[in-house]
């Protein structure tokens, strides 16, 4: 059990971490963006709105997963166009694994920063206003820095959620060792083999070691952008 | 530089509807809370728009709804202290105090760091961040990084509510300081009495969304029938007098004004220093003959100009003494007794100790 | 006092039982099995519950101690590995039906291919992958790697797999024309239109396609399990079957 890594273990964990780390910095844009517009604005559809970003929540994840089957392959509406504009493939590559994750994350990011957002109070935004500073400047100087710490909590959420992300992967890009099989898809498959269960349980060891690694770096980072936002006095 | 406003503008229920123009270094926005001071102030800043009207600094017209003009609040170069300081908590004082110069165009940066940080006492503070900073010192940041924004106006709301009385002593000297020597006008709200008599030149009173009165201090002071909305307890006539001598033996200050001498102990200013002296209307006795042996220090020939027309037990007194005015809160028993009537020569008699350095403003 | 102990007792284990047999029936069975399956449930008098999916899942769950008490698998190995582990009722495993294996393209695809030693499968693919069920773990695709071998084309597409979580999930990706080639069971082809069957993989390409079907050791030897049992091998339910393409045994 305590050998060394084969490599198709090895690719796995490379792989995962690839995929949750670019699904966490691709989607985090529009996850601030949704969590700003939700906390800061009043429009009509906001509660629409609102319901569409939480669903991959309440949906089984294997829904999710049809409907980035039917949108974004090769064949879907917006796959087919991405591919022809930008040459960006999803189907059956770790980009769609990673897309998968990004959506499955969302609701968790956005709910994070957007509680972040509504704590922070909005007086300093009119008086960094009174000093000069226009809306993007504001956002910048002010709104972001404050917001820290719900950025790196929805950044976790996302990264932990998309560590152990299957259902919608493997419906959408199915489960391609090397391109598309993350840690989970890893161990479902060894679970799937007459004997192997062993490795199955060493990929969930180290799936645990990943999750508590990142858990404890982003306990580190909000601590320490509390500590900087609140003074010395917290 | 002129200030101008003519706003209406409703917030719920809440209506305000004001319109005043003033050249005074320091305006003072005077009123009961929820008359509409803030509001009003938030309508300069262009934190809030106006329904209708105007609003012009000098000759830069920042809102005009016939005109279509609705400068931005972060173009129109008005500076605002907030009652809790506002200070950025996720930057350094040096930092925050640095904020608004980094938005202002250079051609308009008239602000010196060095100068507004040695005027308000910040160089010890630079480096640190909000949270370390008593009430006071929020205070002081916070009006160092709205000057050093080089706004063309600055507002003031309450500056001084949340500090203790001796923070605010500290405080008001540095804002007399600042209308004294940086030059910008400054438009103060507050609903003490006293420290609009200290700094203002100029007073508007708002009572319930519009204006009661405008006009300069010494004159709204001394009107009766305001005396409502000014305060019944701090009331007072404002009079205009020079030290022209100290004692230290006995601790008196000798000032000299229309009416004659008027002696008070506490007075932190130099012989010949021009100084203004509230004299609380509740402090101020009448006698029909000149008053003797008594220990009352303050005696003073004058005429009975009016007197109010309020039910109730007192009754206020616009006496006249030789130019200066003076209001005496009597009972109406008193007044009815010893028969005063417009025109009747009188003497007033103010205690010494009822005046102190809470009572006097350094012009 | 020791009478009204034992009256108590039996009454309870009388209840248990009565109750044990009041439960719904729960039947697991291989995925491409869900149309047919359905309706031949729908013959019986109970109605049972069936739970669908790939056999390897529905193996190991009746392993980890599920509530299922029939199983039939879409392959002998995984009702081999029950066997082994003494979780099949002894006698009651039989053979139920047969399939085919199939080469199956999108609907609109006017591919032709014929099955035989080195067809050139890698070719046809061009650029997109074959749509199969795990040829690790999943029946469908242990058929399709053996036949794939036996013909010498598995090295060439062995990168160029789009292996899915069970032999419908292969099919959608097919009916979908996300993948240009795909393999699934003949029975799986006829029901959706939106795929059309290139060729059919010979029959001695691979392992037979047998449906082993028994009742799991938690079941008792007659009840209504055993009665679902015997029922598909009803001629009514094998008329069923033969409808949807697969071959009955026995």
């Amino acid at each position: 059990m305590f050998d060394a890594l084969t490599p198709s273990e090895i690719e796995a964990v490379r792989l995962s971490l690839k995929v949750a780390s670019v699904s966490v910095l691709a989607s985090l844009p529009l996850g601030f963006a949704l969590a700003w517009l939700l906390a800061r604005f009043e429009f009509p559809g906001k509660t629409l709105l609102d319901a569409l970003v939480h669903l991959p929540l309440v949906l089984p994840p294997v829904v999710v997963g049809y409907f980035l089957l039917v949108l974004f392959g090769k064949r879907g509406p917006i796959g087919h166009w991405l591919d022809q504009a930008f040459g960006l493939v999803f189907a059956f590559r770790w980009t769609g694994a990673a897309l998968a994750c990004a959506v499955m994350g969302l609701p968790l990011m956005v709910r994070a920063i957007r509680q972040s957002l509504e704590s922070i109070d909005r007086r300093l935004e009119s008086a960094a206003a009174t000093l000069g500073a226009g809306r993007w400047a504001v956002l910048a100087s002010v709104t972001i820095p404050l917001s820290v710490p719900g950025i790196l909590t929805g950044m976790l959420l996302s990264f932990a959620r998309s560590l152990g992300e299957f259902g919608a992967t493997i419906t959408f890009v199915s489960n391609i060792p090397g391109e598309t099989q993350t840690l989970p898809l890893a161990i479902y498959t060894y679970t799937q083999v007459p004997g192997g269960d062993a490795q199955a349980m060493r990929l969930c060891v180290l799936s645990v070691i990943l999750s508590l690694g990142a858990l404890m770096l982003s306990e580190i980072l909000v601590r320490r952008a509390n500590r900087r936002i609140h003074g010395d006095a917290h | 530089m002129r200030i101008e406003l003519d706003v209406e503008k409703a917030l719920g229920a809440f209506r305000l509807k004001a319109a005043f123009a003033s050249d005074a270094p320091i305006t003072a926005l005077f009123g009961r809370s929820g008359c509409g001071k803030s509001t009003l102030l938030n309508l300069v800043a262009g934190l809030l728009r106006p329904e209708r009207g105007r609003i012009a600094v000098g000759e830069r017209v920042l809102f005009d709804s016939a005109a279509a003009i609705d400068v931005p609040a972060e173009q129109r170069r008005v500076g605002y202290v907030f009652q809790d300081g506002l200070l950025l908590p996720h930057l350094s004082v040096r930092q925050n105090l640095s904020y608004g110069r980094f938005f202002t165009p250079a051609a308009e940066r008239w602000a010196d760091f060095d100068r507004i940080v040695a005027l308000l006492d910040l160089s010890p503070l630079l480096e640190r961040r909000p949270q370390r900073l008593s009430g006071g010192e929020k205070q002081r940041v916070a009006i160092g990084r709205a000057l050093l924004a080089s706004p063309r106006l600055l507002l003031m709301d309450e500056p001084l509510a949340s500090l203790d009385a001796a923070r605010r002593g500290e405080i008001l000297y540095y804002i007399e300081r600042l209308r004294d020597e940086v030059g910008v006008p400054i438009l103060y709200v507050s609903h003490e009495i006293e420290e609009v008599v200290r700094l203002a030149g100029h007073m508007v009173l708002l009572s319930e969304g519009t204006i009661a009165a405008a006009g300069p201090v010494r004159e709204l002071m001394g009107r009766i029938e305001l005396r409502g909305l000014v305060g019944r307890h701090e009331g007072g006539a404002v009079i205009e007098a020079r030290v022209a001598a100290q004692d230290l033996a006995s601790g008196l200050a000798t000032l000299a004004f229309a009416g004659g001498e008027l002696r008070m102990p506490d007075v932190d200013a130099l012989v010949g220093e021009n100084l203004r002296v509230r004299v609380r209307a509740r402090d101020v006795s009448i006698a029909l003959s000149e008053p003797r042996d008594v220990s009352v220090l303050n005696c003073f020939r004058g005429r009975v100009v009016e007197i109010g027309t309020d039910a109730g037990a007192s009754v206020d007194v616009r006496l006249d003494l030789s130019g200066a005015p003076l209001l005496a809160r009597i009972t109406r028993h008193s007044a009815e007794r010893l028969g005063l009537a417009p025109g009747k020569e009188v003497w007033a008699m103010v205690k010494a100790v009822s005046l102190d350095r809470h009572s006097v403003g350094y012009a | 006092m020791r009478f009204g102990n034992k009256a108590l007792a039996g009454l309870v284990l009388a209840l248990a039982a009565a109750a044990a047999n009041a439960q719904p029936l729960v039947v697991f069975a291989a995925a491409s099995l869900k149309n047919a399956l359905d309706d031949v449930a729908a013959l019986s008098a109970t109605r049972p519950t069936i739970s669908y999916g790939p056999s390897s899942g529905l193996a190991k769950q009746i392993e980890s101690g599920a509530p299922a008490q029939v199983f039939i698998s879409a392959d002998l190995d995984w009702m081999d590995y029950l066997e082994k582990r003494k979780l099949i009722r002894e006698g009651t495993r039989r053979n139920l039906l047969r399939n085919k294996l199939v080469l199956i393209a999108p609907a609109g695809s006017a591919v032709k291919a014929e099955i035989g030693p080195g067809f050139p499968l890698a070719k046809l693919l061009g650029d997109g992958r074959l749509a199969t069920a795990d040829p690790a773990a999943v029946p469908a695709g242990k058929y399709t790697k053996a036949a794939l071998e036996k013909f010498g084309v598995w090295d060439s597409v062995a990168g160029k797999l789009a292996p899915a979580d069970n032999v419908r999930a292969a099919l959608l990706l097919v009916a979908r024309g996300e993948a240009p080639l795909g393999t699934v069971y003949s029975t799986d082809a006829a029901v959706e239109p939106k795929v059309r069957v290139v060729a059919a993989f010979p029959d001695g390409s691979h392992p037979p396609i047998i449906y082993p079907a028994a009742l799991t050791a938690s079941a008792p030897a007659s009840g209504p399990a055993a009665d679902f049992l015997a029922l598909m091998s009803s001629p009514a339910a094998r008329k069923v079957f033969e409808k949807y393409g697969f071959t009955p045994l026995n």
